[in-house]
């Protein structure tokens, strides 16, 4: 016995301010008389107690996964999030095309997408894909509004660091323009269009600092001109 | 009808085994050799000392593994086999932790409450009857005994909400102020129930007058639902969710015990788990038997099986069934609102409990229960 029932829902049109509106009227809640809410608060109590000693019984139903004894062996949930990767094609380029749908999209300003116009086509292209683990929540929205599924969240949990900026890394392995473009090209106009990138390099915070226990990371100093530090 | 007299029998070699308490010792040894009351008492201090030391190891690793696999988790499962000195290692780790006192807090006040707070569930430990030849003290007021100290323990929760100087723990100590004070009455009128059928208000008593039978099916009706009542109103009375709105965390953070730490902090969160040990060992003793082992009407041979498991094995096995019942509340049901929880008690439990009150005396009158004879 649910509160609602929804087959009751009904559909028409109203007038607001002058205007017609569609709108849906759902029934009321059903009104219990006092026995029947008992009876149905007993009921639901029951049940949850059901539940929760199903649970109990049956081992099966435990999602904890020990480690690290068993690291080379342990599976995630397919849906499990930890680390976002842009995503290869079988050439192993990346599929990014730099359009910042998904910096839009981050809730916590996660991301960064710089670009910059390509050396040979003098179009915008990808120059660096910035991604700030330390703030991420891992909601998956990058990932969802991607017109051209360039992103993808792994399973890579062991991110463990001992300087928090550590966790900012730049996420292409080169600057340049995506996949299929690139997959049209000849292997010299290629080699023209893609410049090295490395995950700690360019305007990431680590990038030409040092600290009395960790050595500055390889790259140039950040520019102030951000995306434009060649 | 032959069946009293046997019975009568039964309840006469039950009592036989009974021998003396420690207390009973000691006041015997009282007038000529006052070392033997000396040593009686500390053997009594040491058994409590021993009881609660267990309880607290044993419930604590219980409980969270038990939750964990309520929750679909494993609970402890790193320090030692099967995470067994989980406990172990975090009482170590409370015991050298800082114990902080806030500046504005009542010092001595703050200081003292804890420790209220725990001796309050050591004096209801004192009374139970663990098997015939294990008891500390019979009074032959237990019962009033019990209700009277138990509801001391709040002044420790009082005292320590007060005392810390904070909102939360304030807000915290209230609620409990105003939750005890509710639920007391819905529990007393429950063991009152026990205390009509059984006659007496000596705890050893009572389980001897359920040799024929435990009150919880014997009194018919009345007893069972004395015997919900009192599970409801004792959950209600130890804080434990469903009812645990004195510490909810997400709406105070800690409440009373927000501003403990350390091994002050500990004595709280031990006199949470030897109070949910007292008032299982309660119920248990009221309305199921205590250490009686069970009985089917006259079957000897079923009879003499279930007499040869130990009275001792009988009374955990039948507080574990209670403890387990509290856990499993504390794991399934969402809070309470404060509101809700005081309908509950004074619109709900407690005219139930009045009328059953009433229901009880009048079966008790008109001896309509079973085995009227023998108690
Ligand atoms: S998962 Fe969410 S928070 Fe993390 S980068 Fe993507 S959109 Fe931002
Ligand atoms: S990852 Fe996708 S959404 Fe983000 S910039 Fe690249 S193509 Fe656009």
């Amino acid at each position: 016995m649910g509160l609602i029932d929804f087959s009751k829902l009904k559909s028409e049109t109203r007038t607001f301010a002058g205007k017609p509106v569609n709108v849906t009227i759902g029934p009321r809640f059903n009104k219990m008389g006092v026995p029947a809410k008992v009876v149905f608060s007993l009921k639901s109590l029951m049940e949850g107690m059901w539940l929760t000693l199903s649970y109990l019984l049956s081992p099966s139903t435990v999602v904890t996964k020990e480690y690290p004894e068993n690291r080379l062996t342990l599976k995630f949930p397919e849906r499990y999030r930890a680390t976002l990767r842009l995503t290869n094609d079988e050439n192993g380029f990346f599929k990014c095309t730099g359009c910042k749908m998904c910096e839009r999209a981050c809730p916590n300003l996660s991301i960064k997408v710089i670009t910059r116009k390509g050396p040979v086509s003098d179009k915008m292209e990808l120059d660096r894909y910035i991604w700030r683990q330390d703030s991420c929540t891992f909601c998956n929205s990058c990932v969802q509004v991607c017109p051209f599924k360039a992103l993808n969240m792994t399973h890579d949990f062991e991110n463990a660091v001992y300087d928090r900026r550590l966790l900012i890394y730049c996420l292409n392995r080169y600057a340049g323009p995506a996949a299929g473009i690139l997959a049209a090209q000849d292997e010299e106009t290629r080699k023209k269009m893609m410049e090295p990138r490395q995950p700690y390099g360019g305007n990431v915070p680590m990038n030409g600092y040092q600290l009395p226990y960790l050595k500055a990371l390889p790259g140039k100093p950040a520019d102030p001109a951000q995306g434009s530090n060649k | 009808m032959n069946t009293v007299p046997l019975i009568e029998k039964t309840v006469h070699t039950v009592s036989s085994v009974m021998t003396t308490t420690l207390a009973d010792r000691a006041s015997s040894a009282m007038p000529n050799e006052w070392w033997w009351v000396v040593v009686w008492l500390a053997v009594g201090l040491a058994a409590i000392g021993a009881l609660i030391t267990a309880l607290g190891l044993v419930l604590i690793y219980v409980e969270r593994k038990i939750a964990g696999h309520f929750q679909c988790r494993l609970g402890p499962t790193r320090v030692g086999p099967f995470g067994l000195l989980q406990t172990l290692a975090d009482t170590i780790k409370l015991m050298v932790k800082e114990d902080i006192t806030p500046t504005e807090a009542d010092q001595a006040m703050h200081l003292f409450a804890p420790f209220l707070a725990l001796v309050a569930t050591v004096l209801v430990l004192v009374v139970i009857p663990y098997s015939p030849i294990l008891q500390i003290v019979d009074l032959n007021i237990g019962v009033l005994f019990v209700t009277a100290v138990s509801g001391y323990g709040v002044m420790g929760i009082l005292i320590g909400g007060w005392s810390s100087n904070n909102k939360w723990s304030m807000i915290g100590a209230m609620r409990v102020g105003a939750q005890i004070i509710s639920y007391e009455v819905s529990a007393t009128l429950a063991l009152l129930v026990v205390v009509l059928f059984s006659q007496t208000m000596s705890l050893a008593g009572i389980v001897e007058s359920q040799a024929p039978g435990w009150w919880v099916w014997r009194a018919h009706g009345v007893g069972f639902l004395a015997f919900v009542i009192y599970v409801i109103a004792a959950t209600a009375e130890i804080n434990r969710t469903p009812f645990d709105i004195a510490e909810g965390e997400s709406e105070l953070t800690g409440g009373f015990h927000t501003e403990y730490s350390g091994l002050r902090f500990s004595f709280f969160f031990l006199s949470e788990f030897v109070n949910m040990f007292a008032v299982s060992a309660l119920a248990a003793t009221l309305f199921l038997g205590g250490w009686m082992p069970f009985h089917i009407g006259l079957s000897n041979s079923f009879n003499s099986i279930m007499d040869m498991i130990p009275t001792v094995v009988w009374f955990l096995g039948k507080t574990s069934f209670i403890l387990f019942l509290i856990m499993w509340f504390r794991w399934t049901f969402p809070r309470l609102r404060v509101d809700q929880l005081m309908r509950l008690e004074w619109k709900i439990l407690l005219p139930i409990g009045l009328v059953n009150l009433f229901a009880a005396a009048i079966v008790v009158l008109t001896r309509l229960f079973f085995f009227p004879g023998v108690s």
